[in-house]
């Protein structure tokens, strides 16, 4: 991610130090952050959001079957791995270390990972 | 008219006969063996009650070789009645070894009746009843009991109510004389008590009946052989083949003197009778006839279950009746159990009497644990033949394709990964729209 542009230094309080960095980095984000990017992580926090809610009702609710919550929690993982694997490559700011792949290579990369990850996941699913 | 009526009449008498001829469950014929010196017209009522049962009897002498037990080892005899309590020595045949064989075959059980005397049990049968762990008081020591005796001045003689039990159906109540040895019993669990000692009663000689009491005072009352733990009659039976034998001490109680005492009739004969049903396997003979197994939910047998299947173990047993000669279901057994087993019993469960006669049912879940496993049964009481059954079976898991599938509790997984999987391909369309479109704004620049 892209440094915030300014640091605000006139904060007379810590929470409004907080908040106004907060601001700053949304703002940041907002504006230095290129569209296919926010794209990937738009998929990777409804990965995140996935996860956490099979987590928790695992945890709370059953476990039984168990290998479907393997399944699922392993298809939000994996898939979450892989997203940031292609985002690291694919993000003009990281881009420079991944010289030798190129966006295209990566994508295809991305997309042959996902689907033999789901091709497991709905073997194992029951 | 006359040969109808005959037939009538051979109808009729058929009928009436019938009841009384008993068989038993293995066989007819019995062999009597006795001393040179014992007259057998003695015990005719005992002999008549017997042939009235219709026993084929069989006399010889210990002194004879002929007619042999045994003829290339197939056994000729169902049954031995052993009224030689005082011989030295036995034939070949009758050795205790033999007589052992005989009894302990496991598919053609010859069964024993030994008959022992007040005086001396001869050395060869004190060493085979030490076998059965059954062992006697020092020679010529009778039983003595001044307290059920016949009369004071004749204390070997005593009068005994014998318990009355299942194994002795034929004998219902009454009083027996009883002139002979007492036996002490081991621990052996195929030994069944049928009549123990008065507890007042000792062994001694009858010459000094107080030298063994007084003897006995002055080592703390030990080495005197009293007491109601000693046995009079006792049964065996073998586990596997059900032979069994019988150990009475007392010559007298077969014999004739011995129906009636002052003009009043004693219980002797129906007792030796209902002895003799139980020894040669008449009462209390049970058998098992089929072994049933199957799923719940199927009519047939399988060889091999799954995992937490619902079983049904069903057993079919029946009961010799010894009235009709007829095996009849009974569903009089309350104590069975099943025993599911790899190497350890996994489940040990009753088998209660179902609703048709002779069949017992018990239905549990077969255990989370594969493997080969044993249905067993495996009932032992006092008296009764010894039910055993075995029956193996394979315990399998689940297969792949039969675990259950589309679980309720399963759906949030479920829409999990199938969620993942949709919003993967949203997000390729949407990358790959993308590019075009900085593709495009890289053109218009």
């Amino acid at each position: 991610m892209a440094p915030p542009k300014k640091v605000s230094t006139t904060a007379s309080s810590s929470t409004s130090a907080i908040t106004s960095a907060l601001q700053d980095l949304v703002q940041s984000y907002k504006e230095n952050t290129p569209k296919r990017v926010k794209i990937i992580d738009a998929f990777l926090l409804f990965i995140v959001l996935s996860g956490v809610a099979q987590f928790v009702y695992c945890a709370l609710i059953t476990n039984y079957p168990f290998n479907a919550f393997l399944a699922g929690f392993g298809s939000s993982i994996g898939q979450f791995v892989l997203t940031a694997a292609f985002r690291a490559q694919v993000n003009p700011a990281t881009r420079s270390q991944f010289t030798i792949i190129s966006p295209e290579r990566a994508f295809a990369d991305f997309c042959f990972g996902s689907i033999v990850l789901h091709f497991f996941v709905y073997n194992f699913l029951g | 008219m006359q040969p109808r009526l005959l037939s009538w009449l051979g109808i009729a008498l058929t009928l009436l006969v019938a009841p009384a001829w008993a068989k038993s469950s293995t066989g007819d014929k019995v062999l009597i063996v006795t001393d040179a010196k014992l007259e057998m017209s003695d015990y005719s009522q005992f002999w008549d009650g017997l042939r009235s049962r219709g026993y084929e009897l069989t006399f010889r002498k210990t002194s004879e070789d002929e007619p042999a037990t045994s003829a290339f080892d197939v056994p000729s005899f169902s049954h031995i009645i052993l009224l030689a309590p005082s011989a030295k020595t036995y034939p070949q045949d009758l050795s205790p070894q033999s007589l052992v064989h005989l009894l302990s075959d496991r598919t053609q059980p010859t069964n024993i009746l030994f008959v022992l005397q007040p005086s001396t049990p001869s050395v060869p049968l004190r060493d085979l009843a030490r076998e059965f762990g059954i062992s006697f008081p020092p020679p010529a020591t009778p039983l003595i009991d001044y307290f059920s005796a016949v009369s004071p001045a004749n204390a070997t003689s005593l009068l005994l109510s014998p318990p009355l039990s299942q194994h002795t159906a034929g004998f219902e109540s009454g009083k027996i004389l009883y002139h002979g040895i007492s036996h002490l019993r081991s621990s052996n669990p195929l030994l069944v008590n049928f009549l123990n000692a008065p507890p007042t009663s000792y062994a001694a000689d009858p010459l000094e009946p107080a030298d063994a009491v007084v003897e006995a005072a002055a080592s703390g009352g030990e080495g005197l052989w009293a007491g109601g733990r000693m046995g009079l009659v006792t049964g065996f039976e073998v586990l596997l083949g059900g032979g069994r034998a019988m150990w009475v001490g007392s010559l007298d109680l077969f014999a004739d003197a011995a129906t009636s005492i002052d003009g009043e009739a004693t219980a002797n004969n129906a007792y030796a009778l209902a002895l003799a049903a139980w020894t040669f396997q008449e009462t209390s003979v049970l058998r098992i006839d089929a072994v049933e197994h199957r799923r719940i939910s199927e009519s047939a047998p399988r060889e091999q279950y799954r995992i937490k299947d619902e079983i049904i173990y069903r057993i079919h047993v029946s009961k010799f009746d010894p009235t009709t000669g007829e095996w009849v279901p009974t569903s009089e057994i309350e104590d069975m159990q099943l025993e599911f087993t790899m190497l350890d019993p996994h489940i040990r469960t009753a088998l209660k009497p179902a609703s048709e006669e002779g069949w017992y049912e018990a239905q549990f879940m077969a255990p989370d644990r594969h493997g080969v496993f044993k249905f067993i049964v495996d009932w032992r009481r006092k008296g009764y033949t010894a039910l055993h059954s075995s029956t193996t079976v394979s315990v399998v898991p689940f297969r792949h394709n039969e675990y259950p599938r589309f679980l309720s509790s399963a759906w949030p997984y479920y829409l999990g990964a199938l969620s993942t999987s949709a919003a993967f391909v949203l997000f390729c369309a949407l990358w790959l729209l993308g590019g075009d479109e900085e593709a495009k704004k890289k053109k218009t620049q």
